[in-house]
């Protein structure tokens, strides 16, 4: 099938079968590796992309189901101020280890400050509930979450 | 991992174009939110020949409220039950019950009639919705019938629909002053987990005599189920701590179990009764804080 869609801010064309997922779009034939393969059925959340802004998991998104519509990846926020700011915390606070599931965790993080730019620890926990991280046993991302909201708020006039 | 077996896809933007596709296809399945039939196709669970995606059936997804009843369409997202303040204010149990399904990311896209259709005993908003008395449309090209809620579910991850039927719409009346509801799932964990056991409550009072009384459970049988039994129990009567436990204790009497890898039918049968008994406690006091 021909479909349509905007993926990282601009419009792609292109061909795929209706049973290949957006996760297999975007990895092997967009070549966007940052788009985690992990466990193809919606309980690890490495997948995560931004469809309409919201997350979901590319591996239970269909390829033509996009047509028409937005799909964020990591890629299309490197140079977002909000994306900027949750980078440098994981970084600096210590919440990666593999790396895994980071872009994942990033983009669900980044959907949750859009909406919610004070979130609570429990509204934090809430937001990366479908992100599964082996490594590193949460506290550290949840840390990186909340430290992120406040360096934004705090850049603020 | 093995992909996912090929499929024709058809994506329909109106209901009646959705209903002829399933009516003329052979071999056709609708697909909402896919988060289980994805996973489904590709366990090689499930077949299809065709699949009609409602993702573009914007008709199917709405909330309002209209004569004292909320109608809800079947392509509604979890999600976006949990943005409706209408649901969280008038159905808490509902608003609660849609919270604790998966993450994030699956209910951004799975669907609250996907979860009915998917039949699957421990469906989170199962027990809710036969709590609330709800009705379920379903329609076909040769027009829409009404049934029970409780009649969609004809065994486990089996629904009665017959082919060339669609679930469209979820109906139940507003619930009243003077009622309060409660929804109780207990799982392995907390986050992204299916229930061990999920109990939903709907108590109304007048006077602090319970009038009406529904009590559902869910993964305790074949299918999500009332119990009337309990039910009985409370209605025409003063509630008291220990009608509600005596109650709760009839549920557990009544469930019928299986052991499986979330939990044994024993551990499931008494949790029957602790749930229940917390959930009946829980929506008598928002019952009585509403008429207050």
């Amino acid at each position: 099938m021909r479909i349509t869609f905007e993926l990282n801010g601009k419009r792609v064309e292109c061909e795929a079968r209706p049973n290949k997922t957006l996760l297999d779009l975007l990895r092997a034939d967009l070549g966007l590796t940052s788009v985690k393969k992990g466990c193809e059925q919606g309980e690890c959340g490495a997948c995560t992309v931004l469809l309409d802004g919201a997350p979901v998991n590319s591996c239970l998104v269909l390829a033509p189901q996009v047509e028409g519509r937005a799909v964020t990846t990591l890629d299309g926020l490197v140079d977002d101020p909000l994306m900027a700011a949750l980078r440098k915390a994981f970084m600096e606070d210590g919440a990666i280890q593999c790396g895994f599931c980071i872009p994942g965790m990033l983009l669900s993080a980044y959907a949750l400050l859009r909406e919610n730019p004070r979130p609570t620890e429990e509204e934090v926990k809430t937001a990366i509930e479908g992100n599964i991280c082996r490594c590193t046993g949460y506290i550290k991302i949840i840390e990186a979450i909340m430290d992120a909201a406040e360096r934004i708020q705090n850049e603020r006039p | 991992m093995r992909p996912i077996p090929s499929f024709s896809l058809h994506r329909p933007k109106t209901l009646s174009e959705a209903l002829e596709l399933l009516q003329a296809l052979e071999d056709a399945r609708p697909i909402a939110g896919g988060t289980d039939l994805l996973v489904l196709l590709r366990d090689g669970a499930v077949s299809a020949k065709h699949l009609i995606d409602l993702g573009g059936v914007h008709e199917l997804q709405y909330i309002r409220e209209e004569n004292d009843e909320i109608r809800i369409g079947a392509a509604t997202t979890h999600a976006q039950l949990l943005r409706s303040e209408l649901i969280a204010e008038k159905t808490p149990l509902l608003h609660e019950a849609a919270a604790s399904i998966g993450s994030v990311q699956i209910r951004n896209r799975g669907t609250l009639g996907g979860n009915l259709c998917n039949a699957s005993p421990a469906a989170d908003t199962a027990p809710p919705l036969l709590a609330l008395n709800a009705e379920a449309a379903v329609a076909s090209t040769g027009g829409t019938r009404i049934i029970p809620l409780g009649d969609l579910f004809a065994g486990p991850k089996m629904n009665s629909l017959r082919p060339g039927e669609l679930l469209t719409e979820i109906r139940f009346p507003t619930p009243p002053a003077g009622s309060g509801t409660s929804f109780q799932k207990l799982g392995r964990r907390r986050g992204l987990t299916l229930a061990v056991i999920n109990v939903a409550v709907y108590l109304c009072l007048e006077g602090g005599v319970c009038r009406e009384a529904r009590i559902a459970l869910g993964a305790v049988a074949a299918t999500p189920i009332r119990m009337p039994a309990a039910e009985e129990m409370l209605e025409g009567r003063q509630l008291s701590g220990e009608l509600i436990e005596a109650a709760a204790s009839a549920c557990r009497d009544q469930v019928r179990p299986i052991d499986d890898i979330r939990a044994s039918a024993e551990y499931r049968r008494e949790m029957a009764y602790v749930l229940t008994r917390r959930a009946l406690m829980d929506a008598w006091e928002r019952a009585r804080r509403d008429t207050l």
